[in-house]
């Protein structure tokens, strides 16, 4: 059954790492309701994206793993819900 | 102007360290030149490459790499891309391609597509437009960095010079290390142009973000020896990741101690012998009877280094659904990618293999092991025996039985894509790892010639024989011209048909014979082969056929072999799409 997931990939940051990251969910068809990329405050050779996927549990999974392959990704985390999303994305647009 | 000031100069050393010492005046060095230092340095010998304008510099600053670097001039970037996949195949070593920006790069995409399914470490280098001129629609500018993302393991674009070394030591890095895969480096024409003060080359050895290779679980591997340990009917499917991962003999060790049966994927050929009295056969939709059909009678199924690929498992749904499956690969996105696993050994092959033998106990496991002999018996009588002994037409089976009774198993043998790559697969009794060599996951016809002199070049004192379709050739058939003028001695089998044969196959079998555009009209193959000025003999009769494959083999130059087969001629065992494994057919439905 499908449902709300959020995301969080922590990368470097490089040109088209967003286009590698957003290929991976193309290729497997995950729907992406929300979107947020960004480059880290201290640190603006680092950054991350932060998205709300709605797809199943079993294809967040497989797609976390294959976002792990990507040379500059260091690190995928994703919760169920909409909630972390919001909360996430807040703390970065705070920091903005 | 940059490329004047560079051509004169002779070949500088390479070393690891700057050039310049501290007493002497600076020598400035082109972004050219650091690319070719660089490929030096990650002990390139050979490119396959096709120059252009936007790779100029280079091209220009190889002219004075020429002692070091011997550059092979393809006739299609394709042809480039495909001879380093069958040059690392082969070597273990990163193949290099070199190509111009737009279309020159594109034409790679194919073979960059190939080596990321197949797992070839490649790095292919494309010229690019000046910086300035990026996202202008300038002439012969595509944006081959976000074009080649899904074909490439990674890729990057460099726009100055001082960034050119860096990014070759992680390009080899990234392309030779974990699980191989083919990587890009676009460089713009400025930064191939620009000078700089000193050179230095620092072979990249760490990357934050990555770790290729996992750290050995203990409790994985002892996880996986206890259900090795309980097993009645273990059996083991092999891929190439044993081959990569130089496991053959830690394959065969583990094998002999624990008495598991040992199958072989098409990209796993070659990984344990054939003559092995634990091979348990080729896995796969034209794979052999046993290895398929036992898959759904195992009660422990272990998959080593292959990614449990849908021309493997066929129907997943009844794919061993009554066994314990343990998965043993490299890169954790393949493991429950497919198939759902009991025990995941997210590992090295090598290194699984040799902890795993450790903690297996003795077993021989005869009866089950003999299942495999009763069902290759099966086989022989309803598919083999004939396709050995013909009484009609020449048969695709009983050329590849002669090759490979000539060569005794030990040539390495590039196939294309289709009915004759099945056949050779099937029939070809490899005996040693990295001898074969095919197209696998992508499925990519036009493979063959190219990646055959790619493997040529590696291997010069190996015999490197290639067999391909009427089709497939006809696809990269430009390469003979490569193949004159290097003088590359590679052996070419085409398997003639007149027909697309693996469609027709199928149009026959699920289409009701209605073949739609799968007839070819082809031209006389011999006459253009001697007009590339190779040695070329056509052969129809069976009589003539085992002296002409004598005679081309016997050749110390590069030779054409034609050999007219059955047009209707299909390939069995197979498993038809949608069916399990234990479905295969061992001949046509009868309607």
């Amino acid at each position: 059954m499908k449902q709300d997931f959020t995301m969080e990939v922590s990368s470097d940051n490089n040109f088209s790492v967003l286009n590698r990251i957003i290929n991976i969910l193309n290729r497997r068809r995950v729907r992406i309701k929300k979107l947020m990329a960004h480059e880290n405050e201290d640190d603006f050779r680092r950054g991350g994206v932060i998205m709300l996927l709605h797809t199943t549990t079993d294809m967040a999974e497989k797609v976390k793993v294959q976002l792990e392959k990507l040379i500059e990704v260091e690190e995928v985390s994703y919760r169920e819900g909409s909630s972390a999303y919001l909360e996430l994305s807040e703390r970065i647009v705070d920091v903005d | 102007m940059d490329a004047l000031l560079t051509k004169s100069k002779p070949a500088p050393a390479v070393g690891t360290t700057s050039d310049r010492e501290p007493s002497q005046p600076v020598k400035k060095i082109s972004g050219s030149q650091a690319l070719l230092r660089s490929l030096v340095a990650e002990n390139v010998t050979t490119l396959f490459g096709y120059p252009g304008g936007a790779i100029m510099p280079v091209y220009d600053a190889l002219y004075d790499f020429k002692e070091q670097l011997n550059h092979i001039l393809v006739r299609h970037e394709q042809g480039a891309v495909h001879a380093a996949q069958g040059y690392a195949r082969v070597s273990g070593q990163v193949g290099v391609a070199l190509a111009t920006s737009g279309p020159g790069a594109t034409n790679l995409i194919t073979g960059l597509a190939d080596a990321l399914i197949d797992s070839t470490p490649i790095v292919c280098i494309t010229g690019q437009v000046f910086a300035h001129l990026l996202g202008t629609d300038a002439f012969q500018e595509t944006d081959v960095v976000n074009t080649t993302i899904p074909v490439t393991k990674w890729n990057v674009q460099v726009t100055e010079a001082k960034d050119i070394a860096p990014a070759v030591a992680k390009a080899f890095y990234i392309a030779r290390t974990g699980r191989p895969g083919p990587v890009l480096i676009d460089i713009t024409k400025n930064a191939q142009n620009e000078l700089m003060d000193e050179f230095v080359y620092e072979p990249c050895e760490y990357i934050r973000t990555y770790r290729p290779k996992p750290l050995l679980s203990t409790s994985q591997i002892n996880d996986a020896a206890t259900l090795i340990n309980q097993a009645k009917r273990p059996y083991l499917l092999a891929g190439q990741g044993v081959l990569l991962s130089g496991a053959s003999k830690e394959l065969i060790a583990f094998s002999e101690k624990t008495g598991i049966p040992v199958a072989c994927t098409l990209l796993g050929l070659g990984c344990f012998p054939t003559d092995h009295p634990n091979y348990a056969g080729y896995l796969g939709m034209h794979g052999n009877y046993g290895a398929n059909v036992n898959t759904n009678e195992c009660d422990v199924l272990i998959g080593l280094g292959m990614r449990f690929d849908d021309r493997v498992t066929g129907n997943v749904t009844k794919y061993a659904k009554q066994a314990k499956i343990i998965h043993i690969d490299i890169d954790n996105a393949e493991i429950n990618k497919i198939i759902k696993t009991d025990v995941a050994v997210h590992a090295d092959a090598r290194e699984a293999l040799i902890a795993l033998t450790e903690r297996c106990e003795p077993k021989r496991h005869d009866d089950w092991r003999q299942s495999f002999s009763k069902l290759a018996a099966i086989e022989y009588e309803k598919v083999t025996r004939h396709e050995f002994h013909p009484t009609g037409e020449l048969m695709m089976a009983e050329v590849i039985n002669h090759l490979s009774v000539f060569t005794k198993g030990e040539s390495i043998i590039v196939t294309d894509v289709g009915q004759h790559q099945m056949v050779t697969s099937r029939y070809y009794q490899f005996k040693n790892p990295r001898t074969n060599v095919t197209s696998g996951g992508a499925g990519t016809m036009g493979f063959a010639l190219p990646a055959a002199m790619g493997a040529k070049m590696a291997m010069p004192h190996q015999q490197v024989v290639a067999v391909i379709g009427d089709g497939g050739f006809q696809m990269t058939i430009q390469e003979l011209g490569t193949i004159m003028q290097y003088k590359i001695p590679v052996k070419i089998i085409i398997l003639n048909n007149n027909f697309l044969g693996m469609v027709r196959q199928w149009q026959q079998l699920f289409h009701d014979k209605r073949y739609s555009f799968t007839e070819m009209q082809n031209p006389d193959f011999v006459k253009i082969a001697q007009a590339y000025g190779i040695t070329a003999r056509k052969v129809v009769q069976r009589e003539d056929l085992q002296g002409a494959l004598q005679e081309m083999l016997d050749a110390t130059t590069s030779y054409f072999l034609e050999v007219v087969v059955g047009k209707e001629d299909n390939v069995f065992p197979m498993v038809p799409a949608g069916a399990g494994v234990g479905d295969v057919l061992l001949e046509a439905p009868k309607k």
